[in-house]
């Protein structure tokens, strides 16, 4: 049976790269985001470079009917994956009383609930007897108890968790599970002027997308669990293992308190 | 009255280019990415120039839904004023972004506004251009295209990313689709040039980048031509006549200059055309048809 890789919010920056870094790969693709035009036109460009399949549904994963018919139609095409790849996840700034409850949670269900019921899901359709790549994006922010980011870093730090858990649970049956945790990713103009913004921290921190997939998807392969993409944030993250967890979060909070006020002052 | 559609027409080599054009008499459409842009070149040649008949369209050159939808727009237009022709098609649109970034269709952003784009566009006003008796094709390419290859192995730089390599195979694109261009279309009327610009006083190195690469830009701009000097390449080749026929098809200051060897290779020149026909979804052959 022919690799086939299944992958969630395949639209946005890193969907992308990982689709077409799977695509090169010689993965068949399978992919899915909320917007079904965007969908179509990723489609056409990968069957266009690379000879694979696509097929593509738009499905919103907090949405239960939404998702049942996601995998209707998988069933339908008689898909089986050997890859899984959680890109799917909402980020969000701000003071946690600022922010409504209903968009709080709405992060929870699609960077945690939706990856559970995706990968739950995937499993049942692995490729009979052969090795399953499941990768999870995290973040470097599941390091960090993060002020101003509680409910997002909070998340990614549940999905680090269950990625490290299950691949401990699921390696016999020969599933691997991997995590991602990138630093802040270039993948479209507004992230990019942020980037900018911070100057040569900025540019140190952060890799190209392209590059990200390439290399998560090279560890992945190769059983990895955690993969940090970036010498300089790997250096930082190991830096940051040497002084307390209380120390962190106050030091994060001063420095996201600062980058406030000096935004605010420009504004 | 002659109609020239010009891209990336609201700042830089574009708008020099519109503006000479307009003040010449000459029907002028111009494509840009934003709409308030687009009003205010607009407005400014107008400024000037009164009489000019001159109209903006707006598309984002890197989706190529954008592009085809641009192209109909424009025909439509042509159509209705023009008297259903284009003479000149100037594909100066070009970007720099110093990271990797996927446009809609998954293709590199600068390899898909920088060469993509131009070549779906030339075949979408093909049949424009030949109606003409002087149809031309004018690409505006680079100095950057000298001492590089195409890198055949990752067109798209997914791997290395490399801004100023992505930057310099795009512009050896340009050059290499004019050439084979002139190669395919002997039949026809319609001749390609790739314009050389020089070091030109614009923002193409500032608008999505930052730290180096914009410092840098922001120096060696300084020392740049204006874009009107830029342009006068470009309105030399509006003003030959029919028939005229270079010994190079690389143009700079107003003259036909050697362009770089990997350029004129044919191989690479049909390579890359058959690539591209397929990455545009579009077969040459079949005459400027949307398949």
């Amino acid at each position: 049976m022919n690799n086939c890789a299944l992958i969630s919010g395949a639209a946005g920056g890193l969907g992308k790269a990982m689709a077409l870094e799977c695509a090169k790969r010689g993965y068949d693709l399978y992919i899915t985001d909320i917007s079904e035009v965007k969908l179509e036109s990723i489609s056409r460009g990968i069957k266009r470079q690379y000879n694979v399949d696509v097929y593509y549904k738009e499905c919103e994963l907090t949405d239960s009917s939404s998702v049942r018919l996601l995998w209707e139609n998988i069933e339908k095409k008689g898909l089986f994956f050997n890859m899984l790849i959680n890109v799917a996840g909402l980020d969000y700034e701000g003071e946690f009383m600022q922010v409504d409850t209903e968009r709080l949670n709405h992060i929870v269900k699609v960077n945690i609930e939706s990856v559970i019921t995706m990968t739950h899901n995937a499993i049942k359709y692995r490729i009979p007897g052969e090795r399953m790549t499941i990768i999870n994006v995290s973040s470097l922010a599941a390091y960090y108890p993060m002020p101003f980011k509680a409910v997002y870093s909070a998340s990614k730090r549940f999905l680090l968790n269950l990625s490290l858990a299950l691949n401990q649970e699921l390696r016999d049956q020969n599933i691997f599970v991997t995590a991602l945790c990138p630093a802040g990713m270039p993948s479209n103009e507004e992230v990019i002027r942020s980037i900018n913004s911070q100057g040569i921290a900025g540019r140190i921190t952060t890799v190209n997308v392209s590059a990200i997939a390439h290399s998560c998807i090279d560890k992945a392969l190769l059983g990895k669990k955690i993969y940090i993409p970036g010498f300089a944030n790997v250096f930082l993250h190991f830096l940051s293992t040497l002084f307390p967890s209380s120390i962190q979060v106050s030091y994060i909070h001063r420095r996201w308190s600062w980058s406030k006020k000096n935004e605010a002052y420009k504004a | 009255m002659k109609t020239v559609v010009i891209t990336g027409a609201t700042s830089g080599i574009g708008f020099a280019t519109a503006e000479e054009m307009g003040a010449r008499d000459w029907n002028v459409i111009g494509i840009g990415r934003l709409p308030e842009h687009c009003e205010k070149a607009k407005m400014e040649i107008k400024s000037f120039y009164p009489k000019t008949r001159i109209k903006y369209f707006v598309a984002d050159l890197s989706e190529q839904s954008e592009v085809n939808r641009v192209a109909d727009e424009v025909i439509a237009y042509i159509d209705a004023k023009c008297g259903g022709k284009i003479d000149l098609l100037v594909n100066n649109a070009g970007c720099v972004r110093d990271w990797y970034i996927a446009t809609g269709d998954g293709y590199e952003t600068q390899f898909a506004v920088n060469h993509l784009a131009a070549f779906l566009l030339t075949y979408r006003f093909l049949r424009k251009l030949q109606i003409s008796p002087t149809g031309r094709v004018l690409t505006v390419s680079s100095g950057s295209h000298y001492n590089t290859s195409i890198n055949w192995n990752d067109i798209m730089y997914q791997k290395h990313y490399n801004c100023l390599m992505a930057y310099k195979q795009s512009k050896l694109c340009n050059v290499l689709f004019t050439h084979e261009f002139n190669r395919r279309m002997t039949d026809s009327n319609v001749r390609a040039f790739a314009v050389d610009p020089g070091l030109v006083n614009t923002d193409i190195g500032l608008k999505g980048t930052g730290g180096i690469v914009a410092y840098l830009w922001a120096l060696r701009k300084k020392h740049g031509l204006s874009p009107y000097q830029a342009a006068s390449t470009i309105i030399y080749l509006s003003k030959m006549p029919a028939g005229f026929e270079p010994g190079s098809a690389y143009f700079k200051n107003c003259s036909s200059a050697k362009p770089s060897r990997q350029s004129m290779d044919e191989s690479n020149g049909h390579r890359l055309w058959e690539l591209s026909e397929k990455l545009c979804g579009i077969d040459y052959a079949s005459g400027g048809i949307m398949l």
